[in-house]
Formats: structure tokens, C-alpha cells, sequence
């Protein structure tokens, strides 16, 4: 795979579009480019970043923080 | 995320006030249901702090890897609950109502976050519509390019062009707008 083709296949994994198939040649030249694929891979994190600030915020229940943070606080007593 | 990482509860605390409004935006565009969006908000920040120590600096930014696990917990979430054909029929309904599923009406509030999804949205509506439903089933739906070629009756190869092509503008657009963000 040339190091083209495996930046296209690092924008679907990032989107999670791979099929399990791809998925294996991707890990493949992943591991073949090295460092520079790594680079790459965490470049493409900007897309599901943006995907996702292209929403419009939506409000917790004010309920859901005080949970979580007194599920913690259990987890951290123990 | 250094100070989850050295498990201080005050750095959650801060970590949730600034990015909850944008995980449960996701979970919500993903199982549409307000009650368990919230729950699964609860599950993916519990899973923050659990994982926090798994997050590398080197390998992205925070917000990348909270979305990823995020995502992926709601898409989860969506598959256990056997909740595809009530999702279906709200998405059918929200997409007669609303054609572009990534226009949303915005409000003054958060004026800085306004503007810059008023700027990534420019970027994504500037895909042709197909390039954009094929994106928005991946992202948003979990499909795969087969699950997508069966759905929208397209070839499995015009699938992949559609989304290779997609998200590679997608990408090249961010590029040029980053230091507008």
C-alpha cells in the first residue's frame, strides 16, 4: 500500500468506515510506515473532533455531574 | 487531562463543564434519546477517568480520543438496545423536517463555539450531498461502506469514492481553517 492509499484508509478508520478487511491491510501498513503513520493517525483525529464541534451543543441534566463525580469519589474512598 | 490522569477529581469536574454540552451533542445525533444520552454521558465520563492513564499527548489531542471513545460507547449503546428502528424513524422524521442533518439552528450563546461550527460546517456542506449522507452514516451511524452501499442501493465502490473523496476535502478544508480555530 503506498503511503497515499493509507491516508485515505486513515480517514475512514478514523470515521470507523474500515471494513473488517481493510481493517487488517490498515494495521498492516500501519505498522510498515512506522512513526510516520502514527503522525498521520493522530492528524486525522481532527476529523471526528470537527464532526462532532459541528453540533450544537446539547445540556446535560444538571443530575448527571453530581453522579459522576460522587461515583468517583466512592471509587476513590475505596 | 494530566490531572485525571493523576486521579484529581476537581480536573474531571472541569474536563465535564467544558465538554459535555459537545459529548452529549454527539451521543444525542447518535441514539436520539435525551434520557439515555444522559446515562451514556455519565458511562463515557466514568470512562474517561478510567482510561485517562491510556491517553497519549503524542497520539492526538484530548478532545480526539473523547469523541472516538464517545462515539463509539453511543454506537454501542445504540446496537445493545436493539434500537436501530426507533432511531430509523426518528432520523426519517428530523430528515424531513431538517433535508441537511448538520444544519442546526444556533443562538447567541457560546458565541466563539458558534463561529467556529458556523466554519466547519461550511466546510462539510460544501461536499456534494451524497459525500455528506455517506459521511453522516459512517460517523454518526456506525455503518460500515457495505452497511452504507446496502442502505442507499449504491455500489460498494461508489461508496468508497464518496467517502475517500469526502472526508479528504473535509480534512484538506480543517487544514486551511486551523489557524481561524
Amino acid at each position: 500500500m503506498s503511503f497515499e492509499e493509507f491516508q485515505n484508509r486513515t480517514r475512514l478508520f478514523v470515521v470507523g468506515a474500515l471494513d473488517p478487511d481493510e481493517m487488517a491491510e490498515f494495521e498492516n501498513a500501519r505498522h510498515e510506515f512506522g512513526e510516520e503513520a502514527e503522525a498521520f493517525i493522530a492528524e486525522c483525529y481532527s476529523l471526528s473532533e470537527a464532526f462532532a464541534l459541528s453540533l450544537k451543543p446539547a445540556r446535560a441534566s444538571d443530575q448527571i455531574k453530581a453522579r459522576l463525580m460522587e461515583m468517583v469519589k466512592n471509587r476513590q474512598a475505596h | 487531562m494530566e490531572g485525571i490522569q493523576r486521579e484529581e477529581s476537581e480536573a474531571l469536574s472541569q474536563l465535564y463543564d467544558r465538554y459535555n454540552g459537545i459529548l452529549k451533542a454527539l451521543v444525542l445525533r447518535v441514539i436520539h434519546n435525551e434520557a439515555e444520552a444522559d446515562d451514556l454521558l455519565q458511562e463515557i465520563f466514568m470512562e474517561i477517568w478510567n482510561q485517562a492513564k491510556n491517553f497519549s499527548a503524542q497520539r492526538g489531542k484530548p478532545l480526539g480520543w473523547m469523541v472516538t471513545l464517545a462515539r463509539r460507547r453511543a454506537i454501542d449503546g445504540l446496537r445493545k438496545k436493539q434500537a436501530y428502528a426507533r432511531a430509523e424513524e426518528r432520523l426519517q422524521h428530523e430528515t424531513e423536517q431538517q433535508p441537511d442533518a448538520w444544519v442546526h439552528n444556533s443562538t447567541e450563546e457560546e458565541i466563539l463555539d458558534g463561529d467556529r461550527r458556523v466554519l466547519i460546517r461550511r466546510v462539510i456542506g460544501m461536499l456534494p450531498p451524497a459525500q455528506q449522507q455517506a459521511i453522516e452514516l459512517a460517523f454518526f451511524r456506525g455503518m460500515s461502506q457495505r452497511e452504507i452501499a446496502a442502505k442507499t442501493n449504491t455500489p460498494l465502490g461508489t461508496v468508497k469514492t464518496r467517502l475517500e473523496l469526502g472526508l479528504k476535502k473535509i480534512y484538506d478544508g480543517l487544514k486551511e481553517l486551523r489557524d481561524e480555530l
